[in-house]
């Protein structure tokens, strides 16, 4: 017997089974709801129900639009992404910190918010018209799948570019100046060096928005509906909310996205062991900025100028001036403006201030929850290789594969099962499993890139030294992952303070949060109200990332 | 050994899992045995009960003096959000309330079905309150107080089911861009239209559905000519009620086809540049239904929220909020009442049987 336990303490590791467990609990369970839901049809159990109702619906052309979207999208978030990655993390530019901000903007801008601003601006009549009267016609390029995909496009594209430029961050100059001393032409060092380097960081970040892409629902159904344009998320959608309900349905329907979320893990999986390398290793960083000609300048300024303005600058216009305007049918006008809107938010006692609170508190609970399981979870992944591990990595990315809509009925089903024994169903602690169990996919990924190039040797020096392996952790790898830690949680908190189709189902009667409100304001009540309401939910958030930042900044500075 | 030890250890933990979750559908098997059902509904996962309960079973009482009363409702906000402050106010009794669209809370109740938590379900389409009736998810309440007073065909023969107010669809038009509205829907297939009519997305809007099938039960398979007319004369589906009425408010649409009308008339008078009218050849008129359910807790309480939603009180909110209310002796100055308004021939059970292919063929034309 004490054989066996000694050699199952050496085979594997404790800290494997908890975090499998764990996993088990907010992420396999609810998914395994979902799988048995779609077999059960009311009455009997049907392993092949799922797959009938896949072929027998008329889904060939949503699948294929879903996948043609999910495509043009990576493409898209990637062509903006990389040059504004090179250029904050390579270049003197990047000494504005105010710009890794700025460019999460769109992120922290509900989907369905951006896509009515962007149909406000540019519909006929719209504030582009009215601005510019001469010009007309622009809605028929607009209303068409190269909007689509430009809309969604510069939504996701903060997830490529946030995991690219840690990367580049990391490698050192010094590998560049090798390139130089041995003759290397720019194009070559890129080619040979930086791509290679940075290709596992790419491969994570495109995955990320693929499978973000194919499961939007915000976008498709406020833009993608009105050019006719179905995908799946949008057909299982209509399967959930409109008589006659049929889960069985809509979760079938989300087979497919599961399936391709595994399928693309698989070649992510063989892609990156084959093509990742480790560049923080100990020796000297030379983390060189490079400084610009006046040429080069002025393009580095009008291309992050010009991604701003069309990310940023033109969505909020429309927000802010629906948000200013007074009555929505006299457009921009005179006199046709007013503070009312805001004002009414911040009346006391009213539901808006607490709906913050709460979004406040769930979103800083979640995202450190999940960046406290994302370092396990990374660890074990980047340390351990066996199946063991290799099922964490897999059971940590689910969330991301599954639909929200079909992701929050699993987790109905499952916390607020009679059988269950922790009863936090209907209180402020299942929103926030709720959101952990959403969003720990993003800090999972971005911790593990960060690890993947941090070197084991690293870890041996400090063994050598005779640092325990707390001691070790905390000084050595806890620094160096640092960096990935703090953009895990900032996305987990940004997607968490926003995030909308999980709130609408498991919020307990009688609890708001910012999201549900604007959403309530854009469905039965006024849309100004909402959009004031938006753009106070993306000055708090960047407040506090702000604040973060200073205060990070302050500790690294510290430590030194 | 490492390997047989993971396999070991995964088989124990997915085990655990399988026999939870084999418990639990043992558990929804048993639930469905007791149900007396005989029919099943081929697409609809939630199996009809034939016999309607007349009698008002509690089912757990044992929480009959509770001080709260847990409420699901569909919008418009400020109306349930005044009429539940309205009701703590004059009982005492605490309403957690929560509010969503119908859709969301449909969809809400089959998640909780195995361990529901609501007691009083208020929605703003009268087939899906049809819907849980026959699903057998109500309880009736026949000594509702001034349930008289109801239009006859705002409540259920068993009293499961009270149309409380309604909403009717019209044509909502910007007045800055239209001065000859069209009276009737078939004017908007015109070339006059072409590219400035929009419609609420029937698998968006519960009443817009409706609509279409109450249309398409009054004029047969030949209605749906109309709408392969509109769809040839460019118009547009674009989301749920309220955005569809947005793209008229904000000048890039002309009017507005079957949108519900009381958003028409309160973004009227806050002084919007819009109006509606009623079409001649008639509409559809959709009680929203507010209902108690058979699981709940708080019985006691949810009849006095049934109460106090017919109450005048409560009814004279709904008029506050341009809304048609549901008791024929109350009538409205802001509106239009319900003698006003010229009906399409439809019955109910003809256009829930329908809806599923109509959805599927209203898609199919506007893909």
């Amino acid at each position: 017997m004490s054989v066996l336990i000694r050699a199952i303490k050496k085979h594997i590791k404790i800290e494997q089974i908890a975090v499998l467990t764990l996993l088990t609990v907010l992420v396999a369970a609810p998914i395994f709801q979902i799988l048995s839901r779609s077999m059960y049809d009311g009455h009997s159990f049907d392993v092949m129900a799922p797959f009938r109702i896949i072929l027998e619906g008329n889904l060939i052309k949503p699948i294929m639009n879903t996948l043609i979207l999910g495509f043009c999208v990576v493409i898209g978030a990637g062509v903006v992404a990389l040059p504004l990655a090179f250029i904050t993390a390579k270049t003197e530019i990047g000494k504005h910190k105010w710009l890794d901000l700025v460019i999460l903007v769109p992120f922290m801008t509900p989907p369905y918010i951006g896509s009515m601003a962007w149909i406000l601006f540019l519909q006929p009549n719209g504030f582009f018209n009215q601005l510019l009267p001469k010009i007309s016609g622009q809605e028929q390029l607009f209303f068409s799948f190269f909007g689509l995909v430009m809309i969604m496009s510069l939504h996701l594209f903060p997830f490529i570019y946030l995991i690219i430029k840690n990367a580049l961050e990391n490698i050192s100059g010094n590998l560049d100046e090798a390139a130089v001393v041995h003759g290397a032409s720019s194009t070559y060092k890129l080619i040979r060096i930086t791509m290679p380097l940075l290709f596992s960081a790419f491969i994570l970040g495109s995955l990320l928005v693929f499978v973000k892409a194919i499961g939007e629902f915000g976008t498709p159904v406020t833009f993608g509906r009105r050019i006719g344009f179905n995908v799946l998320t949008t057909e299982i959608h209509r399967y959930v909310s409109s008589w006659p309900i049929s889960l069985s349905r809509a979760t079938s329907l989300s087979y497919f996205l599961l399936f391709t979320c595994i399928l693309i893990w698989c070649i992510q999986s063989i892609f990156s062991k084959k093509l990742s390398y480790q560049t923080v290793n100990g020796k000297g960083m030379a983390r060189i900025k490079k400084s610009l000609s006046k040429p080069q300048k002025i393009i580095s300024y009008f291309y992050i100028g010009l991604i701003l303005t069309i990310s940023v600058g033109i969505p909020y216009f429309s927000i802010l001036a629906t948000s200013l305007i007074k009555l929505r049918g006299y457009g921009l006008q005179k006199g046709n403006f007013t503070l009312e809107h805001y004002l009414t938010l911040f009346k006391t006692g009213s539901s808006s201030a607490e709906a913050f609170l709460t979004s406040l508190k769930i979103a800083i609970l979640s995202a450190s929850i999940c960046v406290l399981i994302g370092i396990l979870v990374a660890l074990i992944v980047t340390n351990h290789s066996g199946k063991l591990s290799k099922l964490i990595d897999l059971l940590s990315l689910l969330p991301n594969s599954v639909p929200t809509i079909v992701l929050v009925i699993g987790l109905i089903l499952f916390w607020n099962a009679k059988w269950h024994m922790i009863p936090i169903y209907n209180t402020f602690w299942m929103i926030v499993v709720t959101y952990v169990t959403f969003f720990i996919p993003y800090a999972v990924q971005y911790i593990k890139s960060a690890l993947s190039q941090i070197s084991k040797s690293l870890q041996s020096a400090g063994k050598i030294c005779g640092g325990s392996s707390f001691y070790n952790f905390r000084k050595i790898m806890l620094p160096l992952m640092m960096p990935g830690i703090i953009a895990g949680w900032t996305m987990t908190f940004t997607i968490a303070f926003r995030e909308l189709v999980g709130a609408i189902m498991i919020l307990p009667p009688g609890m708001q949060t910012s999201s549900t409100y604007i959403f309530n304001q854009f469905e039965q009540g006024e849309a100004s109200k909402g959009m004031a309401m938006a753009v106070v939910s993306v000055l708090i958030t960047i407040t506090i990332l702000m604040l973060l930042n200073i205060f990070v900044d302050k500790r690294v500075n510290d430590g030194r | 050994m490492k390997r047989i030890l993971s396999v070991l250890l995964a088989i124990v933990i997915l085990s655990v899992g399988l026999t939870a979750c084999a418990a639990s559908e043992n558990a929804n098997n048993t639930a469905l045995a007791s149900q007396s059902a005989s029919e099943a509904a081929p697409q609809s996962e939630i199996k009809p009960e034939t016999q309607p309960e007349t009698q008002p079973v509690p089912q757990s009482g044992k929480d009959e003096k509770s001080d709260k009363v847990v409420v699901y409702s569909a919008g418009p906000g400020g109306l349930s959000a005044g009429i539940a402050e309205a009701f703590e106010e004059e009982t005492g009794i605490k309403v957690e309330l929560l509010q969503a669209t119908s859709g969301k809370i449909l969809s809400k109740l089959e998640a909780e079905k195995e361990n529901p938590v609501a007691d009083v379900v208020v929605l703003a389409t009268w087939s899906a309150a049809i819907g849980l009736k026959e699903a057998g998810m109500l309880q009736a309440y026949p000594e509702a107080r001034n349930k008289e007073k109801l239009y006859p065909e705002f409540l259920d023969q068993d009293s499961q089911i009270f149309g409380y107010s309604a909403s009717a669809l019209g044509i909502t038009y910007n007045t800055n861009l239209v001065k000859n509205p069209g009276k009737d829907w078939n004017d908007y297939t015109g070339a006059d239209w072409t590219g400035k009519v929009s419609l609420p997305d029937p698998s968006l809007s519960g009443s817009c559905m409706d609509f279409i099938s109450g249309y398409i039960c009054n004029c047969g398979d030949e209605g749906w000519q109309f709408f392969n007319d509109l769809k040839s004369n460019e118009a547009s589906v674009d989301g749920a009620n309220k955005a569809s009425l947005e793209t008229v408010l904000t000048g890039s649409k002309s009017a507005v086809l079957m949108g519900v009308d009381y958003m028409a008339y309160s973004a009227k008078a806050k002084g919007e540049p819009v109006d509606i009218v009623y079409p001649t050849s008639g509409t559809v008129v959709n009680p929203r239904g507010a209902m108690i359910l058979k699981s709940s807790q708080n019985v006691e309480n949810a009849r006095l929220f049934i109460d106090f939603l017919l109450s005048d009180k409560a009814q004279d909110l709904v008029k506050k909020a341009y809304i048609i209310p549901g008791r024929s002796d109350i009538k409205c100055d802001n509106r239009a009442n319900m003698d006003e308004i010229s009906l399409l021939k439809y019955d109910w059970p003809t256009m829930m049987s329908n809806q599923t292919q109509i959805i599927e063929k209203f898609a199919s034309i506007f893909q």
